[in-house]
């Protein structure tokens, strides 16, 4: 891997790990439009230095929400020193966060492998990228006939059920498939739950954080994997732009979602998806 | 459902000892080519420490009621 091609690659893990436009589907698409035939994604080198990668944007997200991450893990072991639940706002958004992580949890280690093995080619990848766009726009037409409808208005995230947390953490699952968005998928889930688009976002992102961290964590093996060649000085610096790109999309997308939502996401990915999977079938991508 | 609790506690601990030491490999990424499965292993783990956390909540509420 060329020292452009780390350099790329950590810029669009950094900002397609948050936006809501999946960063496996273009960790997957871009290589194959600009024809990067020797990256190879099962090589332990490229793996290592994806853990970088992912370990960079874990910790970008850290840092923007340290206050808010602070206040919770305080929040969660006093509650389990107390041994019982109080209203206090940062222990209920705690456990709602710990119940909402479970699933992806459980599912990504039992599936992730099986998943990736039988969608982790271009043209999987640009298919369900279109239809996270899809996904983004339902989402968006669904919650607006709900306020309509029912007039239900929005509610902070502190009083989503645990119920609704566990939905809003299966639906973060989907983001196994390789173009299906974690952000994305969560921040629809959280909107159909009465969310609005600010607490929608701080909402998955925050749920985002232990996974991706997790995720990291599991598969550090890979930088210490005898066959695995990492260019240090490389690997660090495709880690620090991965969080510096993931630090400012996030303070970026927490802006964007005070008073926008996800529809020019959604036509981002369903263009880009249909566009790359005619080029896929005409044999464009490598 | 405190009883619920402490069984899904042993459950997962058991169940994440034997994907440690390799004896099961449902599920797994390499199967039976990888001995020790690490991921499964810190999962199961991770929810036998939240059903002892649930256990703790249970106790507690009861010892409150009476």
């Amino acid at each position: 891997m060329t020292d452009l091609q780390a350099l790329v690659l950590a810029l669009l893990q950094g900002v397609s790990e948050l936006f809501p436009v999946s960063s496996l589907g273009h960790i997957i698409l871009v290589p194959s439009l600009l024809h990067w035939t020797n990256i190879h994604r099962a090589d332990p080198t490229f793996l290592a230095f994806v853990v970088l990668l992912h370990l960079g944007t874990a910790l970008a997200l850290i840092v923007y929400y340290r206050k808010r991450w602070l206040a919770i893990v305080r929040a969660l072991i006093a509650s389990v020193i107390r041994g019982r639940l109080s209203p206090d706002r940062d222990e209920r958004i705690g456990w709602l966060l710990v119940v909402g992580t479970i699933p992806v949890g459980v599912l990504g280690v039992l599936f992730e492998a099986p998943v990736r093995a039988l969608f982790g080619s271009p043209a999987p990848a640009a298919i369900f990228l279109a239809l996270n766009g899809l996904v983004m726009f339902g989402g968006e037409a669904l919650r607006r006939r709900q306020m309509a409808d029912s007039g239900r208005v929005d509610r902070p995230i502190e009083h989503l059920s645990f119920a609704q947390s566990v939905l809003v953490g299966f639906a973060q699952s989907f983001a196994l498939l390789p173009g299906i968005s974690r952000s994305g998928a969560s921040m629809v889930a959280g909107l159909l739950c009465d969310l609005d688009h600010e607490d929608a976002a701080e909402f998955s992102f925050l749920l985002a954080t232990p996974v991706i961290f997790a995720a990291a964590l599991l598969e550090s093996r890979y930088l210490i994997a005898p066959d695995a060649h990492v260019a240090l000085l490389q690997a660090l610096t495709g880690g620090l732009v991965a969080a510096i790109a993931a630090y400012l999309s996030v303070a970026f997308l927490m802006r964007y979602f005070k008073s926008n939502d996800l529809r020019p996401f959604g036509w981002y990915c369903l263009l880009v998806g249909v566009g790359c999977f005619i080029l896929s079938e005409r044999g464009l991508l490598t | 459902m405190k009883l619920l609790a402490l069984a899904l506690a042993v459950i997962f601990f058991v169940l994440g000892a034997l994907y440690g030491l390799g004896t099961i490999n449902f599920l797994t990424k390499s199967g039976t080519t990888h001995a020790h499965h690490v991921s499964h292993l810190v999962v199961c783990w991770v929810l036998a420490l939240l059903s002892l956390v649930w256990y703790r909540f249970q106790s507690s509420a009861e010892s409150t009621r009476r």
